[in-house]
């Protein structure tokens, strides 16, 4: 499979912030509105990268980054638990896992001959990326935080 | 009415077994295809099985194949949740014998309403 | 990139006396985040800026879309699915059965206030296993531009599809096209979309056997009920069907109509009017 996707085919929608908007509406937030396009890349503090991999003829990686307080929030929203409520690593693991499976998901879907999506893997070190893979970008603003996703070419 | 939530993500399989929960079902969790056989070989009866694909172990198609060659269980009704998307990966799933198809991210009303076309919850008319 | 109490208020007002939505306090993300790509689109940074200009042109387009882009909800697919039901399993077989000759008649069908499409899409998937190609026709309208331009597009994304649709219908009746799908030619192609005001005169593509008419009379008083009531009246066939929502009825409204049940719930066939 390529990794190839063309942006522009999309009519001036950007599907990778379709998919983040969806993703965040049912999953996260139960409603819709608030992940926006942020116009700058952020300064990552603490951060986590959670990414799958879409494995074909030729390889790609779908990579969310963002830091380990808004992950912890991440997995407040999506289990349902308090604001201040102590979340266990086994569970933001789990959790930022499960949204870059979801992303990394659809984006298999946009490619045209889809190979297979690899199970997710969350580190605090940004995953080996060689220079120039990096095929795509997307900074959003979700409650006030940094999210971002970004699409990179493997060997 | 009794479920099986498959999925190797506990996150995922916590918000489904809610959500079914508040629907009025009785939850059991596996993490991938092959636990979840081994709840179904231990002889606890299922009505619906909810199953991710991609899992370790054993994916959830082959689950529902191993499933579909049982003739014990074959009043299961069988529906995937996952990330698959594409048109040709659906169509594998109903060829194996899956009934419903539910692709993430997907909210709470999605999912009443797959399990009413099922006919596992009733419907509400709604004003 | 938080929106000025000014500004909500002024957007808040403006969709209340269009379209009658209360957008409360607590809603600023939401205007926040469908006015963004719309400033965006105009070359202004953020929906404060926006806003000002809009208030400061009074451009009517402008605050159409507007009101259109905050008034917009998700609906599902067969929704309520019991008037689906209806529609095949006793409405057309009374209609086939009730026609004489040796050709079958093309059905007519008006899906009024059909939002983004659903229901017309609805219908046609419905029909199309129980008639021959050619054997219907739905007018679909709506008074919303932006919305019928989604709904003749037949473009709907993932959570739209996740609703209600059942997947052997998506697998038959629709393609990915991107992160979205789309309904298949073969189906759309049975499909007018025009825009229409239920308060003018109806549109062509009458006299129709089936008007579906539903959730949109509950928005309205007694007066106007009854004057949408007479229109379409007027351009259903004798002894055609209409199928209101499930908290919605002609009783007490207007006397043209029969009340019959159809499965689990009821339709309302065209009786003459009496004599007043």
């Amino acid at each position: 499979m390529s990794m190839d996707i063309d942006i522009q085919a999309f009519a001036g929608a950007d599907p990778i912030l379709a998919i983040a908007e969806e993703v965040f509406t049912a999953m996260i937030d139960g409603e819709p509105g608030h992940v926006l396009p942020a116009l700058s890349a952020p300064e990552l503090g603490d951060p986590m990268h959670a990414w799958v991999d879409v494995q074909g003829t030729t390889s790609g990686r779908v990579l969310l980054s963002t830091e380990r307080a808004t992950a912890d929030d991440l997995a407040r929203a999506l289990l349902g638990m308090e604001p201040d409520e102590e979340v266990s690593t086994e569970d933001f693991v789990d959790a930022l896992g499960e949204v870059a499976n979801v992303v990394g998901g659809n984006v298999k879907a946009l490619v045209p001959d889809p190979g297979v999506l690899t199970l997710p893997q969350v580190t605090q070190e940004r995953p080996p990326t060689q220079d120039g893979s990096q095929i795509y970008e997307l900074n959003l603003d979700w409650r006030g935080r940094a999210v971002v996703i970004s699409l990179w070419k493997l060997p | 009415m009794r479920a099986l939530v498959i999925d190797d993500s506990r996150t995922m399989r916590r918000i489904v077994s809610r959500l079914l929960g508040s629907l009025g079902f009785e939850t059991v969790e596996a993490a991938d295809g092959r636990e979840a056989l081994d709840v179904l070989e231990g002889g606890t009866h299922i009505d619906l099985a909810c199953i991710d694909w991609n899992m370790p172990v054993m994916n959830g198609l082959e689950f529902v194949t191993a499933v579909r060659n049982n003739r014990d269980w074959r009043d299961m009704t069988l529906m995937m949740v996952t990330t698959e998307s594409e048109q040709s990966q659906i169509v594998r799933a109903l060829a194996a014998g899956a009934h419903e198809y539910l692709i993430k991210p997907f909210t709470p009303d999605a999912v009443r309403e797959k399990l009413q076309l099922l006919g596992l919850v009733e419907l509400e008319e709604s004003a | 990139m938080t929106l000025t109490a000014d500004t909500f208020t002024y957007v808040a007002d403006l969709v209340r006396t269009r379209s009658a939505i209360q957008l409360d306090t607590g809603k600023e993300y939401l205007v926040e985040s469908r006015l963004l790509p719309m400033a965006r689109a105009a070359g202004v940074p953020d929906v404060d800026t926006f806003v000002r200009a809009l208030r400061a042109t009074a451009a009517p387009k402008q605050i159409e879309a507007v009101v259109e882009a905050l008034t917009t909800n998700e609906t599902s697919w067969f929704r309520d699915a019991q008037p689906f039901r209806a529609l095949t399993e006793h409405i057309v077989p009374a209609i086939l059965g009730s026609s004489s000759g040796a050709f079958a008649p093309s059905l007519r069908i008006w899906s009024a206030a059909c939002s983004s499409g659903q229901e017309p899409y609805s219908i046609a998937m419905s029909l199309e296993d129980l008639l021959p190609p050619n054997g219907w026709r739905i007018t679909a309208t709506d008074l919303n531009e932006q919305m019928l331009t989604r709904a003749r597009a037949g473009r709907y994304n993932q959570l739209e599809m996740n609703r209600g649709l059942p997947v052997t219908m998506l697998v038959k009746h629709f393609s990915r096209a991107g992160t979205d799908w789309e309904v298949n030619p073969q189906l759309r192609r049975t499909i007018s979309f025009v825009r229409h005001n239920l308060l003018d005169p109806p549109p062509t593509g009458g006299p129709f056997d089936v008007v579906f008419l539903r959730n949109v009379l509950i928005y309205f008083d007694l007066a106007t009920k009854r004057d949408v009531l007479q229109r379409v009246h007027g351009v259903l066939k004798p002894g055609g069907y209409l199928i209101l929502g499930a908290a919605e009825t002609t009783i007490g409204i207007d006397d043209g109509w029969e009340r019959v049940p159809v499965g689990a719930g009821s339709a309302y066939r065209r009786t003459a009017r009496r004599a007043a």
